[in-house]
């Protein structure tokens, strides 16, 4: 039974002169997980908001939607706050109140149901989500992971039968995401609730779909089920680095047969090739000329609260010039932490940090940020005061007299000429990432810290950020990077390094780091471990591979 | 293991009205004996080690009290000495250990009332009266802390642009401030666009709104609600007939020890320690339990 209709819509946003979804037809079954994905900016999440009446965006639409062969539009009120659920992207932002039981009931309590029923339906749900846990808990002081499962949970209170999810795990850690998509897996298996799904970790949502879509610039370029998702898609389509590890070595080989999707098809068909490279060793990669050490932190011990625990301890650190490190580790071990003693935001109670061999006490804290280094937040809103992109990055020059030339210069470098006239606010987070990185690098700081930089980032823009990394770095600026995105690492950093317990375990330069790794590496090497010993990104393999087929 | 605690919130809210509205009218020294007491063993009972602190403030605040009233009272007849030509009377000096005792008793009661009465036990009694304002507090106790989340990533990230609010002159300092707050400004309301399509999205404003709790109000609810209105109203009486009043001037009036009075003396014993004994009760249940598993 068709649960959503979509005909011939066609929406267009005040004062733009092109639509942004194209006369989209569409039809969906009940009982159906399917993944929408595409480039940021194709229209996928207009298109989602169009499916609850509620969050329809301002603009003119043509052509109808159907809920259950009832025109959307005309659907009673409490049929269409109930029935169809829409979980947003940031954790934070949709929870409305301080407690996790009130949050369950907030829903419920809007229809005006009663105490005993709302109970019931409370107790049924923190059961099947694992909540009881914390449900007596403030909301604050839940774990992102949590508060995600708590918004999903509030709105199954409600007990929809279509699930709309814009990016649920962008802002979650990869073990929280991957908690996070199983939960949907279950809803969707167990109680058989129809959902759609914008994602960006098609690794671990592809596999579960049963039917993607894929956009392109406003209309539906792709459906149909997962396994044919190379058929109907250009060789050199932008999507296709997104795509899983699997599927793009798959690709890239030039494969035929059904496509491999999970870790687990990858290695079956790869070991069923004719490829046998186990002799096959890729030169170690030569470290780079050792440069003078820039940073170094000897002996660090941290704590915040006196009588807590040290969140940081024996903390050992050298980072030589020009370098790209990344520290990759757990979620809430530090990590942040980490970052934000090297830039002498917080101090560590016992040890001593170098900057260029000197303590890094010794500076002065305007010499520190306008000569020396820099720190992009986690969130770069925390860095917006202007009302357009060019005045905030004139706001940023007129601070430390930088020239109007490198404001030029800053622009073309980040690609920012089209976006100048845009509000911060406006931008996707990819080019608000951008504007931020732009901003701080206007004082040319010798050595760049970044906090998660690709949290949130879909391939297209994590690639244009490595591309600026990289460009920063042959341009002779140092850049450590705290992260949990394991393939960005491996694929870019010089050196990467665990962090675990307040230490750094282990280091050492990316090849040779995650093939020593069993589970803390990436997808492509645990793909073709058996065969090849040290591939560790979807390019390493392909040549590889290629190389031993001629 | 708080057992007092655990009852419906429209007791333990009544409790504390009772208490500490009748604390704030008796002046009279039995009263206030049976006031402090009882308002200190809770004290303990409930907070222990942080009851010992707070004496580090409760003590100078009890002697500075008792202290300014003989200075600028002189009434009464018991003169100690004369100061500038101005008595400084025993009645003027017990008068004001009397108002510091019943200041620090009811300290003592709010720091109580704290501990038991949590933020949605509050909510969920102002609920019953206005579901919006109910939802308006809950909202803003879960805003408080976000935003306090929020100003330190941005008073850091304005730092190492060389905005620190900490430094430099005047003029930049609050330069530095005016840009803190607009930027938490905005970034709130940007974060408030999201929070008001949830609430929409989640049925806001379709019908009238209902009050959940996990509040139950069980048979020995009733049974203690009961008792404590009753014995209000019983100390209430003993005011009326003049049970509890008491002279300080000109000079010390005499503490009945009839009959009736000390019946009415025991109805505000018992009043003040019915939180008390639940704990005790509780503790020694517990203990009970625990020896016969």
């Amino acid at each position: 039974m068709a649960i959503v209709k979509i005909d011939n819509v066609s929406f267009t946003y005040p004062n733009e002169a092109i639509p942004i979804l194209k006369n989209i037809n569409l039809t969906i079954q009940q009982g159906e997980f399917i993944v929408l994905i595409g480039q940021s900016g194709c229209g996928k999440s207009t298109l989602l908001r169009h499916f609850k009446r509620e969050l329809r965006p301002h603009g003119t639409v043509t052509g109808n939607i159907f809920y259950k062969d009832y025109d959307l539009e005309k659907l009673n009120a409490e049929v269409a706050a109930t029935d169809i659920g829409y979980v947003f992207q940031n954790p934070d932002n949709q929870i409305v109140t301080d407690k996790v039981w009130h949050e369950l009931a907030f829903g419920l309590e809007s229809l005006g149901v009663d105490s005993p029923i709302i109970r019931r339906k409370v107790a049924e749900m923190a059961n099947f989500f694992g909540i009881e846990k914390w449900f007596h808990q403030k909301t604050t002081e839940l774990s992102g992971g949590q508060k995600q499962l708590l918004n999903l949970a509030s709105i199954m209170v409600m007990q929809p039968k279509l699930l709309l999810l814009d990016e649920p795990t962008s802002q979650l850690d990869p073990i929280a995401a991957l908690e996070f998509i199983q939960t949907l897996h279950r809803l969707n298996k167990e109680l058989g609730i129809t959902i759609i799904l914008i994602e960006h970790r098609l690794e671990e949502v592809l596999p579960l779909a049963d039917r993607v879509l894929i956009m392109d610039e406003g209309s539906i370029l792709f459906d149909g089920p997962p396994k044919e998702i190379l058929n109907s898609l250009p060789a050199d389509h932008a999507m296709i680095t997104a795509l899983p590890a699997a599927t793009k070595i798959f690709h890239l080989l030039n494969g035929i047969g059904p496509i491999p999707l999970t870790i687990r098809e990858g290695q079956r068909w790869l070991s069923n090739q004719p490829y046998n490279c186990s002799s096959l060793h890729t030169p170690h990669t030569t470290t780079q000329n050792k440069s003078d050490v820039v940073l170094e932190a000897k002996d660090i011990a941290f704590r915040y609260e006196k009588k807590g625990r040290d969140i940081v301890h024996h903390f050992n650190l050298q980072v030589k010039g020009q370098e790209f490190l990344t520290i990759i580790g757990g979620n809430g071990t530090g990590k942040s932490t980490v970052l934000s003693i090297l830039s002498g935001l917080q101090k560590p109670y016992h040890g001593k940090i170098f900057l260029f061999s000197k303590a890094l006490k010794s500076y002065s804290s305007k010499q520190l940020y306008q000569q020396y280094l820099t720190i992009l937040p986690q969130n770069p809103k925390s860095l917006f005061v202007q009302k357009t992109v060019l005045l905030e990055l004139n706001d940023m020059a007129q601070l430390h007299k930088v020239t109007e030339a490198k404001i030029q210069e800053t622009v073309q470098l980040f690609n920012l000429t089209h976006l100048l006239n845009r509000h911060p606010y406006d931008l996707s987070g990819g080019e608000q990432q951008k504007l931020a990185l732009a901003k701080l690098l206007l004082i040319e700081p010798k050595i760049l810290l970044l906090d998660e930089p690709t949290k949130g980032l879909d391939a297209h823009s994590k690639e244009g950020l490595a591309e600026i990394l990289k460009d920063l770095q042959t341009k002779g600026t140092t850049i450590i990077m705290v992260t949990h995105d394991i393939e960005f690492s491996a694929q870019y950093s010089d050196r990467c390094a665990l962090f675990f317990d307040g230490s750094i375990v282990s280091e050492d330069e990316p090849r040779a780091f995650y093939s020593g790794n069993n589970f803390y590496t990436t997808a492509a090497h645990r793909i073709s471990r058996d065969i090849l010993s040290n591939a560790i990104t979807c390019e390493d393999v392909v040549t590889l591979c290629k190389k031993t087929f001629v | 293991m708080k057992a007092f605690e655990t009852f419906h919130p429209i007791v333990l809210f009544s409790f504390f009205v009772a208490t500490i509205g009748l604390s704030m009218i008796f002046m009279h020294p039995v009263y206030l004996t049976i006031t402090i007491f009882s308002a200190i063993s809770l004290n303990i009972a409930l907070r222990r080690q942080l009851f010992f602190k707070d004496w580090k403030l409760y003590v100078p605040l009890f002697f500075l009290m008792a202290i300014i009233n003989p200075m600028i009272s002189h009434n009464g007849q018991l003169v100690l000495l004369y100061v500038n030509g101005n008595a400084i009377t025993v009645e003027a000096i017990l008068y004001g250990i009397a108002i510091a005792t019943m200041i620090v008793a009811i300290m003592l009661w709010f720091s109580c009332y704290n501990v038991m009465m949590t933020s949605d036990k509050f909510i969920y009694l102002f609920g019953k009266v206005s579901p919006a304002l109910s939802l308006t507090l809950s909202i803003s106790l879960r805003l408080v802390p976000r935003f306090k989340h929020q100003l330190t990533q941005i008073v850091q990230a304005q730092k190492v642009i060389g905005m620190d609010f900490t430094t430099g002159s005047l003029w930049h300092r609050i330069k530095c401030t005016v840009r803190i707050l607009s930027i938490l400004i905005t970034w709130a309301l940007d974060n408030a666009i999201d929070t008001a399509d949830s609430m929409k999205a989640r049925g806001y404003g379709v019908k009238k709104r209902t009050a959940f709790s996990i509040f139950i109000f069980e048979r020995r609810d009733g049974f203690v609600l009961a008792m404590i209105i009753l014995l209000f109203f019983s100390n209430l009486v003993a005011s009326f007939i003049g049970t509890t009043t008491y002279y300080f001037y000109p000079t010390f009036g005499a503490v009945k020890w009839d009959m009736t009075s000390i019946l009415f003396y025991i109805s505000y014993v018992i009043l003040l320690s019915i939180p008390l004994v639940f704990e005790i009760w509780g503790a020694l249940k517990w203990r009970s339990l625990k020896s016969t598993m």
